[in-house]
């Protein structure tokens, strides 16, 4: 009697089991239910530096946790080339497309393209006007608004400040959009000086400019460097001048040297506010698998960022990028284009 | 014939001066509009600015001499802010470790650039076109692309845990006391003594006067009995190593191994060589115009900097100062009599 009811509670367990394992894989909707036969494409424009390595390896990640044959064409900052390359990953015969940065202008034909032949495509950071097209951006406006928000916080509303700034970089653009208009909502903020350069190495030229600023405005209290290279270049001539005490540093984006650079003693840097790349990599491939599965993952996909200050780096010991994913779970991961069915990358 | 000789020597004034009364006549004027212009500090700030493209000129200035080129300094340069990055936070070496690795590294490259411009009859421009993707593509390939600091993640899993000793910070950063504190930074020392010491070399040492002439005419030079295949590698080296010399400051500086692609030092510092050209009239590549053509683009750019000028207005004066000094250098000086139209 007894031994009967554990069989039928061992057999109920089995196939509870077994039903749950089915279940998962059955859950998997098309194609994804077969991952090794879908093939998607990662078409670069961009790819030199920390952000765009960590944006790579975050794609990986996550096509690697989806289990689909992800091909990686990488143009290097030759918009005629990445052209082609779409075409290349149409008679490659692939499902999808993710197009990273590239211009307008050469990009939105070649997305055309892509769509006629019924290839799902998803755009990061470049806008290639077109409705069957999903955009996945970090909201480079709300970048330099939570910056700037936090050093009104710190600061008061009215201080002089420097501002590094080169028009035409089409991030840097949007950032300036929020430095407008908080200079315009707050009469006290004076900006004394503006400068900036992309000469690389980019530290080391913004390092020589912001000296000659620095010297020309002694009564500057604030630079807004949304920018890390900028914030470490202006770092860098503050440390030079001897000023470390009387000037906070508010900047956009992080890595591990500028975790380093922030938590350094006095360190003028006070704040950045910064969207991990890894998870806007994974959101690219998720909101690419949703449209590939039937799902809509809407116009446009923005993974929101996060402020980091000098304090909280320095109350929770936080050493590298993997401590900051640790110690900020909302940086590890953005819940943004989700699905019940999406294996996220392990940690 | 009085006339005409008056109107020669101040042609010949002209050329010898103009390029030395327009550095001051700028000083001036930077100093009257630009606030915090006129201040030892800000002197000092400008030699600091100029003090590594200067060390990178003086480089390339030697493999002109020689009648040669080097493109590859400024992909040395960043090469050695990688590698001294490497050897100190990953290999966790001493400062003297890296500095000695950099250096090393430096004249392998020249080395090879020379032997491949001498012995496999490459020329010069392409041999060093070469090795300057080489290098960059080199430099990247031992951290996939990343830069280097403290407490990256290594490939293998692990935390790098080595960091940029304070030996070697201080190469970049330590300012020695001169009239007021903490004035002057090491590396504007090191360009001007580097300066010095190439002046001396090139222009007062029989080595230097055989490169001058193996530049101006290799076969005559040969035939004399200059070994001129030696000589020409030794240049190559000399590049090679002062561009290394700028990447190991540049890193001491930034205190962490930034890749870069080391384009903009080239082409800086192959503007100030070549601006060099035209200062005192040489007409010919020198040590004191180079460093001369260096300081003249840094207070440019230092100035209107203070003055608020945004960054095209730069690139188009140092555009504009880079074409004047040809200009003096090749015009003027052919009417000066003939005496070299290069």
């Amino acid at each position: 009697m007894l031994r009967r009811e554990f069989m039928k509670l061992a057999v109920a367990a089995g196939l509870g089991l077994s039903g749950s394992g089915l279940a998962l894989a059955a859950d998997m909707p098309a194609p994804f239910d077969k991952p090794e036969d879908v093939k998607i494409a990662l078409v670069r424009y961009l790819s030199t530096g920390d952000f765009f390595q960590s944006y790579l390896s975050g794609v990986e990640k996550q096509a690697e946790a989806l289990g689909v044959d992800l091909r990686v064409l990488d143009s290097r900052q030759d918009a005629a080339l990445q052209a082609d390359m779409v075409d290349q990953a149409i008679a490659l015969g692939v499902d999808g497309i993710i197009i990273q940065h590239g211009l307008t202008e050469s990009m939105k034909p070649a997305a055309q393209r892509a769509v006629e032949a019924g290839i799902k495509v998803v755009a990061f950071d470049v806008n290639v006007e077109n409705d069957a097209i999903p955009q996945v951006e970090q909201s480079d406006y709300l970048l330099g608004k939570l910056a700037l928000e936090q050093a009104i916080k710190d600061n008061g509303d009215s201080f002089t400040a420097g501002y590094v700034y080169v028009p035409g970089i089409a991030p840097l653009d949007r950032r300036d959009v929020a430095w407008k208009e908080v200079k315009e909502a707050n009469v006290g903020i004076k900006e004394a000086a503006m400068f900036g350069t992309l000469d690389n190495p980019i530290a080391n030229s913004v390092a020589n400019q912001a000296r000659s600023v620095l010297q020309a405005n002694p009564t500057i209290s604030v630079v807004f460097a949304p920018y890390d290279e900028f914030a470490k270049g202006v770092k860098i001539a503050v440390d030079e001048a001897g000023l470390s005490q009387d000037i906070k540093i508010y900047s956009a984006d992080v890595s591990t040297a500028d975790i380093s650079a922030m938590r350094e003693p006095d360190s003028a840097w006070a704040a950045t506010v910064a969207t991990n790349p890894a998870v806007v990599g994974e959101v690219s491939v998720r909101t690419l698998a949703l449209m590939l599965a039937g799902e809509n993952p809407g116009k446009q996909v923005i993974v929101p960022p996060t402020l980091i200050t000098q304090d909280f780096l320095n109350e929770q010991d936080v050493k590298n990028m993997s401590d900051l994913g640790e110690k900020m779970p909302q940086f590890q991961h953005a819940d943004v284009s989700t699905a019940e069915w999406i294996p996220l990358p392990k940690r | 014939m009085n006339s005409n000789d008056t109107s020669r020597s101040a042609l010949e004034l002209a050329i010898r001066y103009g390029f030395i009364v327009l550095l001051c006549g700028l000083a001036v004027f930077f100093s009257i509009y630009a606030s915090g212009f006129a201040s030892a500090r800000s002197a000092v700030f400008i030699f600091q600015s100029v003090a590594i493209t200067g060390i990178l000129a003086l480089g390339v200035t030697c493999t002109l001499v020689v009648g040669g080129f080097d493109l590859s300094i400024g992909s040395v340069a960043t090469s050695a802010l990688m590698l001294s990055a490497y050897t100190m936070v990953i290999l966790e070496q001493s400062a003297f470790v890296a500095v000695v690795v950099c250096l090393a590294m430096g004249a392998l490259v020249g080395l090879i650039n020379g032997l491949l411009i001498v012995k496999m009859r490459v020329p010069d421009l392409l041999a060093t076109l070469g090795m300057m993707f080489l290098l960059i593509g080199l430099q990247r390939i031992p951290t996939q692309g990343n830069s280097i600091a403290t407490g990256m993640n290594l490939p293998d899993g692990s935390v790098a845990e080595g960091t940029f000793s304070a030996a070697f910070l201080w190469l970049g950063r330590h300012r020695f006391d001169l009239f007021l504190d903490r004035l002057l930074p090491v590396p504007v020392v090191v360009f001007l003594l580097i300066a010095l010491i190439i002046w001396l070399f090139l222009g007062y040492t029989r080595h230097g006067r055989l490169m001058y002439a193996i530049g101006s005419n290799e076969r005559a030079a040969g035939l004399v009995g200059t070994n001129v295949h030696r000589y020409k590698i030794v240049a190559y080296m000399i590049s090679g190593m002062l561009a290394s010399v700028g990447g190991i400051l540049l890193a001491a500086r930034l205190g962490r191994g930034d890749i870069a692609s080391g384009n903009n030092l080239l082409l800086d510092s192959v503007a100030a060589a070549l601006i060099g050209f035209a200062v005192l009239g040489a007409a010919r590549p020198n040590a004191f115009g180079t460093a001369a053509g260096a300081l003249f683009v840094g207070i440019l750019l230092q100035g209107l900097t203070m003055m608020n000028a945004p960054y095209y207005m730069q690139d188009f004066v140092k555009g504009a100062v880079l074409v004047a000094a040809l200009v003096f250098t090749f015009y003027l000086s052919s009417r000066r009599g003939g005496r070299r139209t290069a």
